[in-house]
């Protein structure tokens, strides 16, 4: 018998607002190293309003660690910089070293992030070889250049799985059971958009016959053009979002997300509008309304009861992999 | 005695067991509602700081811990101890309006005194404290990369290149520690009226500006001017700057960068034109000193400066904050104004 189990989430604005504005004062005085600490208040604020039959999420991070993460990844910040500066060739350098050691950082952030998220004092797990990832991201790389951009969508469910697959909840690890085909599906619907979209804009400028005309409906086609460009990358995003996680499953339980691409351009839209006409004090109320939605439309449908999942063996991992992740600010695909 | 009520997890498996735990002014604490209750001493167990009203970690010597929803209840027992002071005292900076105010207001005095005091000043130190190959290096390129992009070679007469040659020459040899500067002439359809200088030390004027001025002096005040962008190594210090400040609001902003570009782009851009605008304040500051120095009335700047604006019709008439220039009526003023 399954149980639909809906994710709650108790973060409020206000609340989130003073923790948020006293992180930024205590990194902006201590120049920038109390930012570890501010990462681990905030995720832990979060997590801990995050609740799975009445039992919350906790985040387990230490700060000292993903410090000394930050450092490393800013020590070779300045070095490319410095690097970049006195020969252009160093740059490229740089970009094949980041590109090699891309496989490790992915895995190794992906592991950092997991074993330190809990729920019910067990952990999260991710375990990966930096092989089978180089695998990823290399074969999946050749395959979409070698297909002209055909085989992406492939590669997004071979990095989907890859994550998915290899996470865990303590011993048990997590299936995923979505099909290529899912992801194509997304896809094509994404590029019939994109083709109606470059048909629109030409049909207007086609439109206008005249030179006033034309310009007119020249600014009306980029506009609607990059509106409608707008539209279809959250289209992806959150159609992705919702193919990965509601094919997620942990033993016999499943998850279910169900956002939808018109909600989230709103808040995508509104929050953006709200944080450049308040100067940026609404961000606070922004992120938790982002929050918000996301959790309010994810559900655990669980077959029987949550008490029977058994803690795994661990070792620890350092956080510069997690940083280096941060610093670039990737997309974990996720 | 304080008694709250909390869930067990005993780290091996998910189950939740709901207990009740007490502690005793002694520093002990009993967990009952288990087979069988626990006894610790508050010394070997770690609770986690409080943050807003999310659920408190009490963690138990092993793998297990409690869970509780109480957290005024775990603080008076924290304070009773006299146990983290200091997380007790963040979570009353973060609980507090007023506290929370005061850091805003401190975090934005603090960060406009950094961004309009500290990072020219400081980047003023270091630019001057590196040698001026730097600069050299900075703009080896950048005359051949306008070239190729905006400029076509002057049509002006060899007689009048050569007559401002002679006054450039003039102007850098009597700068005391003048370093190499060149004069180039360019046509530039696409620039208009105007002059430039690279880092490298060279100063590009267009025809169409040697056309517009109605006068040798306008010219040499311009030149002045471009001058004092050179001496005062404005592009190392803009670069400088720029990168500094771009530090500085990421750390601000760092926990939104994902959120949207726009919010951590639009301060940047904002502050890259007022620091622009800031070096040419110090390069019409050099201009009038030197016109003053030569008995060049300042009129002078001020009427090219007026003719340019009217040339390209877009001067930056209104005082914008987008403008890189500060506003022309205002730089024709401070010229007219000092005699």
């Amino acid at each position: 018998m399954t149980v639909t189990v809906p994710f709650e989430f108790s973060g409020r604005a206000g609340e989130y607002f003073k923790i948020w504005i006293v992180n930024i004062l205590l990194t902006f005085l201590t120049l920038g190293i109390y930012s570890a600490w501010a990462k681990v208040r905030t995720r832990r604020y979060f997590y801990g309003n995050t609740f799975l039959q009445d039992s919350s999420f906790e985040y387990l991070a230490d700060p000292v660690k993903i410090l000394k993460g930050r450092l490393i990844v800013f020590g070779f910040f300045v070095l490319y910089a410095i690097a970049t500066r006195i020969a252009v060739a160093a740059g490229a350098l740089f970009g094949l070293f980041f590109l090699l050691i891309f496989p490790w950082v992915f895995v190794r952030a992906l592991a950092f992030n997991a074993r330190n998220s809990s729920y019910r004092n067990i952990r999260f797990d991710f375990n990966a070889s930096y092989g089978r990832a180089a695998g990823v991201f290399i074969g999946g790389g050749i395959l979409t250049a070698l297909t002209l951009g055909l085989g992406y969508p492939y590669f997004v469910y071979l990095r989907s799985k890859f994550v998915v697959g290899n996470s865990g909840y303590g011993s048990t690890p997590f299936g995923f059971s979505a099909r290529a085909a899912n992801f194509y599906g997304v896809y094509l619907v994404a590029f019939v958009g994109i083709v109606l979209a470059i048909g629109l804009a030409w049909v207007l400028l086609a439109a206008g016959a005249g030179p006033e005309e034309l310009m007119t409906g020249g600014w009306l086609a980029v506009i609607l053009f990059y509106l409608s460009l707008g539209f279809l990358m959250v289209y992806l995003q959150t159609s992705i979002t919702n193919l990965v996680w509601s094919n997620a499953h942990l033993g016999d339980h499943r998850l279910e997300s169900t956002l939808q691409t018109t909600q989230m351009l709103w808040i995508h839209v509104s929050n953006t509008v709200a944080i450049v006409l308040s100067f940026g004090l609404l961000i606070p109320w922004a992120i938790i309304r982002k929050v918000r939605y996301r959790l309010d439309n994810l559900k655990l449908l669980a077959a029987g009861e949550l008490d029977d999942f058994i803690a795994g063996e661990q070792e620890t991992v350092a956080a510069a992999g997690g940083e280096i992740a941060d610093f670039f600010d990737f997309d974990l695909g996720i | 005695m304080i008694e709250i009520a909390a869930s067990f997890y005993d780290g091996k498996t998910s189950r939740r067991q709901e207990v009740r735990i007490s502690f005793h002014p002694s520093g002990l604490l009993r967990i009952t509602g288990l087979e069988s209750d626990l006894v610790h001493s508050l010394s070997e167990v770690r609770i986690s700081p409080r943050i807003g009203n999310t659920p408190r970690s009490i963690y138990l010597p092993g793998d297990a811990k409690c869970e509780t929803l109480d957290n005024d209840a775990i603080d008076a027992v924290l304070e009773f101890h006299g146990r983290s002071r200091w997380h007790r005292s963040l979570h009353k900076l973060e609980s507090r309006l007023g506290w929370a105010l005061a850091a805003l207001v401190i975090t934005i005095v603090g960060a406009w005194g950094l961004v309009q005091f500290g990072v020219p000043a400081l980047a003023k130190q270091v630019a001057f404290a590196l040698p001026e190959s730097v600069d050299a290096a900075l703009g080896q390129d950048g005359l051949k990369v306008l070239d190729r992009l905006v400029f076509s070679p002057s049509d002006l007469q060899e007689d009048v290149q050569d007559q401002f040659l002679t006054i450039f020459d003039g102007m850098t040899q009597e700068l005391t520690d003048a370093r190499d500067m060149r004069l180039e002439f360019r046509k530039s359809d696409l620039v208009g009226p105007n002059a430039f200088a690279l880092p490298s030390g060279v100063i590009v004027v267009t025809d169409e500006l040697v056309l517009l001025a109605e006068h040798e002096k306008e010219l040499i005040a311009v030149l002045a001017h471009e001058i004092g962008h050179v001496m005062n190594r404005h592009t190392l210090r803009r670069l400088l700057q720029n990168s500094a400040a771009v530090l500085v609001i990421a750390n601000i902003t760092g926990d939104v960068t994902s959120l949207t570009a726009l919010s951590a782009g639009m301060p940047t851009l904002l502050l890259e034109t007022k620091y622009s605008r800031a070096f040419e304040t110090e390069a019409d500051e050099f201009a009038m000193e030197y016109m003053r120095a030569h008995d060049i009335p300042l009129e002078y700047f001020a009427r090219i400066l007026l003719r340019m604006e009217e040339a390209t019709g877009h001067g930056s008439s209104t005082h914008n904050y987008l403008a890189s220039h500060p506003a022309t009526s205002d730089r024709v003023k401070m010229f007219k104004g000092h005699k």
